[in-house]
């Protein structure tokens, strides 16, 4: 029951201090806004300039197609020669010129065909080439209608609810563990050793309380704490930039406990070998920021050197974030995830015994 | 007088911290219901031997008894009878005054409601703030408040005025006497000698972790050889040789500048007589004279031969 105050307590603690509060929900929250903001993965549209020289039904039937494309947006207001300077400027990607009298020379009939110039930057590569597909497509369309020919074979496009997943998706679950670890470790450390150095420790000691319902408060309050956050940083991916989580919130919730627990008895430890709290966040800090880095909150593991991997993937970050997408992105159950699920029950394990060990009243 | 209970008891105890000897085997009772000083300058080992005491420190050896129980055996029964106060102990700052005396209140089987707790120091307006925004002063009277939770029967305060100006000192210790008076027994600690003869009835003197003397102040004092001090001012300076030579005077020093010298002399009834005489034979017109009772502080240097405070 005491232990059950001790958590409230500590609740009220936290939400009073806004220094802890800018730690536990605006740190992660800012990364979350930054990475939203930028559009990581839209795909490009390109800058086409259409010089219309021939003015009349098939030239404009063409046109009205192409700006039907959303990838593309047409320009007709430039002149040849802007067309060819800002393209070398870099400012448009393409130039197409249709020749005049189309309509005219294809109702004479043609030996050869009536070329439809296309100028483009070298460089820009995939773009390029998707460009030329869509413009084979129209011409070979206007080729078949022309010639009054029957279509022999069609594509049927059939729609399907794809998964769209996006770089920002990706990133969520790893600021949802970020968020998580830095909190629990460098406020856990630094509360520890503020205790210690204003003796509240000292005066906990000095009452009858048995000193495992105190942490209990601190422990159950991170809990709860942790939990709040994860549900904050995804509530803003989802709402404010559309990210997506396709699995249950309920082993989201799960590893989420896990991974905190890990975290808190590193704090734990932290904070015993601290003496001052500018020192827990110093040595916070270094804990930290390797994991940050190195378990793939930004990039997959995966593009790691692989000496370096087989490293990283034993810090407990890196299995919480990897069980976290899987759970989260791929919609799997937590028990697709036994290596993982078992590296963090170690670290559960060694770093409860540690902190026991370490941990000093005064 | 009756036989008093004891109601604390310390037999030789020890606290080394490595090679270090904090505690050098001090042993000593309190008796129920009084107020019992340790007296002893910074790095005495006061807060060691209290923490001892308290069950807070692990003694190197050594048994310390509170209200019949084992304070390490049986700490926890202990601990919810007795109040303690750290020396410079902090509270939670995100929490208001009321809010800490309620959790701390809930650790403890028996506890008293944090308004009277409030009152009872004079801060039940202060219900909401938070401890950072209290005055020195009111710090340690909420931190007293702290100690009451759980109407204790012993109540342990470790250097409860220091820091404080002489104000919120007075005002701290009627706090401590209202606190005997509810018939609370009450050890503290000090390295104040005025606080230890306001306040407590017995005094152990504490030098270097031992305890070097142990009674009421006024006992202590006129055990001295040397229990009182004759204080003169005269127009010129005087010779010292010849006024250590009066009867009873064992030692005399003197300020050469003010000509003001202050007699240690065993009995003051025979001492001024003669100084007076003495005086009238030299010519010497003596500006002011006065009489006092040796202080704590005396005691302290006749037995340690250093100044109490530093
Ligand atoms: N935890 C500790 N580790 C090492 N030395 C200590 C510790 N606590 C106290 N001491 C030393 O023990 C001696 C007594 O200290 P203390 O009990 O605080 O004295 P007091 O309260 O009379 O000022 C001092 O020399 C102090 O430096
Ligand atoms: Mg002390």
């Amino acid at each position: 029951m005491t232990a059950w105050y001790m958590v409230i307590a500590n609740l009220k603690m936290t939400f009073r201090n806004r220094q802890s509060l800018f730690w536990a929900l605006v740190f992660p929250l800012i990364f979350v806004v930054v990475f939203g903001l930028f559009r990581l993965d839209q795909p490009v549209t390109s800058k086409l300039v259409v010089i219309d020289q021939s003015k009349d039904s098939i030239s404009r039937a063409l046109i009205d197609q192409l700006k039907s494309i959303t990838l593309i947006r047409v320009d007709e207001s430039r002149t040849l020669e802007q067309a060819q300077a800002d393209l070398q400027g870099g400012k448009v990607n393409y130039v197409l010129v249709i020749p005049p009298e189309l309509e005219q020379t294809v109702a004479r009939g043609t030996a050869a065909p009536v070329p439809l110039g296309l100028s483009y930057d070298a460089a820009g590569l995939q773009n390029n080439q998707r460009m030329f597909a869509i413009l084979n497509g129209f011409v070979d369309q206007a080729n078949l209608s022309l010639n009054h020919a029957k279509p022999l074979i069609a594509v049927q496009g059939q729609a399907i609810q794809a998964k769209q997943l996006r770089y920002f998706d990706f990133l969520l679950p790893g600021f949802v563990g970020m968020g998580v670890m830095t909190y629990a470790i460098i406020e856990v450390a630094t509360v520890l050793s503020l205790y210690r150095e204003q003796k509240i420790l000292k005066r906990i000691l000095a009452s009858p309380l048995p000193g495992w319902q105190f942490f209990a408060g601190i422990i159950g309050a991170h809990l709860v704490l942790a939990l709040v956050q994860a549900a904050i940083i995804l509530l803003a991916g989802i709402l404010l930039f559309h990210g997506h989580v396709y699995g249950s919130y309920l082993w989201i919730a799960v590893l989420v406990f896990l991974g905190n627990i890990v975290f808190l008895n590193i704090g734990f430890i932290v904070g015993s070998f601290a003496r001052t709290p500018q020192t827990a966040i110093g040595l916070g800090n270094a804990v930290t920021m390797p994991m940050m880095f190195f378990s793939g909150v930004f990039f997959p593991t995966d593009t790691l050197p692989a000496t370096m991997r087989a490293v990283v993937q034993y810090l407990p970050l890196t299995p919480m974030l990897t069980a976290l997408r899987g759970v989260a992105l791929d919609a799997k159950p937590i028990w697709s995830f036994p290596t993982e699920l078992g590296i963090l029950a170690a670290w559960v394990l060694v770093t409860s015994v540690v902190a026991i060990r370490v941990f000093r009243f005064s | 007088m009756a036989r008093m209970e004891n109601i604390i008891q310390v037999e030789q105890l020890v606290k080394k911290f490595g090679p270090l000897i904090a505690v050098d085997g001090i042993s000593f009772e309190v008796r129920k219901g009084e107020v019992f000083g340790i007296l002893g300058p910074n790095g005495a080992g006061k807060t060691t031997a209290l923490e001892c005491i308290e069950g807070i420190q692990e003694p190197t050896s050594g048994r310390t008894v509170i209200l019949g129980l084992d304070t390490h055996r049986d700490g926890a029964k202990v601990k919810q009878r007795i109040g303690v106060q750290l020396q410079a102990s902090a509270y939670f700052d995100y929490l208001t005054l009321a809010e800490i005396l309620d959790l701390f209140g809930r650790i403890y089987t028996r506890h008293v409601p944090p308004r009277e707790l409030l009152a009872k120091v004079g801060l039940e307006e202060k219900a909401k703030t938070t401890v950072g925004k209290l005055s020195g002063g009111q710090k340690q009277r909420f931190s007293i408040a702290a100690t009451l939770v759980n109407d204790p029967e012993v109540v342990f305060l470790d250097e409860p005025t220091t820091g404080l100006d002489p104000q919120a000192r007075r005002n701290l210790w009627e706090l401590v006497q209202q606190i005997h008076h509810e018939g609370r027994t009450v050890v503290l600690t000090t390295h104040y000698m005025e606080e230890a003869e306001a306040l407590c009835e017995r005094i152990a003197i504490m030098d270097r972790g031992r305890i070097v003397a142990l009674d009421t102040s006024m006992n202590l004092i006129h055990r001295l050889p040397t229990p009182y001090r004759v204080k003169v001012k005269s127009s010129r300076a005087l010779p010292i040789d010849q006024m250590a030579a009066l009867p009873a005077v064992q030692h005399v020093s003197g300020n050469g500048d003010g000509h003001v010298y202050t007699l240690d002399v065993s009995d003051s009834a025979s001492a001024v007589p003669a100084l007076l005489t003495w005086g009238k034979q030299q010519g010497v017109a003596f500006e002011h004279l006065e009489v006092r009772p040796a202080t704590l502080e005396d005691v302290f240097l006749a037995l340690t031969g250093k100044q109490l405070r530093d």
